[in-house]
């Protein structure tokens, strides 16, 4: 009964709501595998084998290069071929994590660098191993520094799980949801703008939480460096 | 004992040091002088290994440096640096800065831990600065908090390198009082230097570089006053 009023109804809300929970899940998902490969991928190229550092700097070209769009039906299409299909939920989170990955290595690969080579010499000769100081000094330095730019990073990703709609992934996220609804009633602009309030609400979330994080930071010491 | 043996280094097509010997008794404090690039500074990360030699031989209470088995972590923990630039870790309290490495390197509790970083801090005059960050400290704070952080860790020796080459002039002061401080204590201590007169009253001796190459070694204020080498009389000329 409701799919054939063409007014904005409970359960279309509820729909929209649904797709905001799938975006928040999806983001949140891909964030943190994508974060952890590319935290792994920043730290390999900050080792200083030339091999490595290209080989990873070609995988990050190629990531960046290819529209998502792209990726995201050519790796889905590869799995099916290949003989492996999986749902495109699954397939969608793991090409979101690694297109993700290649922008986080860039801005692991900044942080790295951010810490002075000096600073690293002083804490190898108090006696660290490299591990002690690249957890203990490399790293709290480095991420403090370029917090930010993850930050920007993970926002724009939440964005970008929209484009997981090409898979036809069911049930559907934020915007695919928002396209059903405006196509039966006919209301894009209100739609669209309850849509963007959804995307900004959840975007505020994750920033405000950042800045919580970084505030405990501030009071706990101010990186210049 | 730091033995020095035949050490040269190079980086790329420059020769830093080119054939260095130098012996350094326990208790001793030695001063290295001379002007920029001479390979003073290159010369203190090759003896606690930061930098890798290309031949000559480092040795430490008769250990090989640069030997490929040698455990330089553990090495560098009876070998205190201090730096030019402070380099405070920035994310930490000086407590915390003198804390981490004995807990985390030599596996003391952290109560322990804390308790040893006040009693350095507090040796070099910090002790009301315990929850201070580096970015609260002035320079001359931040580089004893170097050096209580170094002296944490309980070394044999201290390396020290052009550590007050980068403070204000009226934070000059401060540092050295506290290196003179560490001499009186009797830990050995090799530092690069362009405090001449500070150098001839604490040094037990004087090393003069010139293009990675040692000119004249001697006692402090012989070495100082009357220099026989053309080369230190031309740098002290100039620099006194």
């Amino acid at each position: 009964m409701n799919n054939l009023t063409l007014t904005f109804t409970a359960n279309d809300f509820m729909l929209m709501l649904q797709g905001a929970g799938i975006t928040f899940v999806l983001t949140i998902v891909s964030g943190f595998f994508g974060s952890l490969i590319g935290f792994i991928i920043g730290w390999g190229r900050s080792l200083g084998l030339w091999w490595l550092y290209y080989l990873l700097g070609l995988f990050i070209e190629v990531v960046r290069s290819v529209p998502l769009i792209i990726q995201f039906v050519l790796f889905n299409s590869f799995l099916a071929i290949a003989g492996y299909p999986i749902d495109p939920f699954t397939s969608g989170i793991i090409t979101l994590s690694i297109y993700i990955a290649a922008y986080v290595a860039e801005v692991v690969k900044a942080g790295i660098d951010a810490v002075p080579p000096t600073m690293v010499k002083a804490a190898r000769g108090l006696g660290m191993s490299y591990f002690q100081c690249f957890r203990f000094v490399v790293v709290p330095i480095g991420t403090r520094s370029v917090l930010p730019s993850w930050t920007g990073l993970m926002l724009g990703l939440m964005k970008d799980t929209s484009l997981i709609a090409v898979l036809g992934a069911s049930p559907p996220e934020l915007l695919r949801s928002s396209q059903i609804i405006i196509t039966r009633i006919q209301e894009p602009l209100a739609i669209l703008i309850g849509a963007g309030a959804f995307y900004f609400i959840m975007c505020h979330f994750i920033t405000v939480a950042v800045q919580r994080y970084e505030t405990s930071w501030a009071s706990k010491g101010k990186v210049t460096a | 004992m730091i033995k020095i043996e035949g050490v040269r280094k190079s980086f790329g097509a420059l020769e830093v040091l080119k054939g260095i010997d130098l012996t350094v008794e326990r208790g001793e404090v030695l001063c290295l002088i001379g002007g920029s690039g001479s390979g003073k500074s290159t010369l203190l990360m090759c003896i606690n290994a930061l930098e890798g030699i290309d031949a000559g031989r480092v040795e430490v209470d008769g250990i090989d440096v640069h030997a490929p088995q040698t455990e330089k972590n553990k090495l560098r923990q009876k070998m205190g640096i201090v730096f030019q630039q402070f380099n405070a870790f920035p994310h930490l309290t000086a407590r915390d800065n003198v804390a981490l490495a004995p807990r985390r390197v030599l596996g003391q509790n952290k109560v322990e831990t804390l308790e040893l970083a006040e009693h350095h801090l507090a040796h070099v005059g910090l002790g009301d600065k315990l929850d201070h960050f580096p970015s609260e400290l002035s320079g001359g704070q931040q580089q004893r908090l170097a050096i209580a952080r170094a002296l944490a860790m309980k070394p044999d020796y201290m390396l020290l390198d052009e550590v007050t080459s980068a403070l204000d002039p009226e934070l000059v002061g401060e540092v050295l009082d506290t290196l003179r401080l560490l001499a009186e204590e009797g830990i050995t201590m090799i530092a690069v230097t362009h405090e001449i007169p500070f150098a001839r009253e604490v040094a037990d001796r004087v090393a003069f570089f010139h293009q990675g190459v040692i000119h004249e070694v001697g006692p402090a204020k012989s070495l100082i006053s009357n220099p026989q080498m053309e080369r230190t009389q031309e740098f002290l000329g100039k620099i006194l």
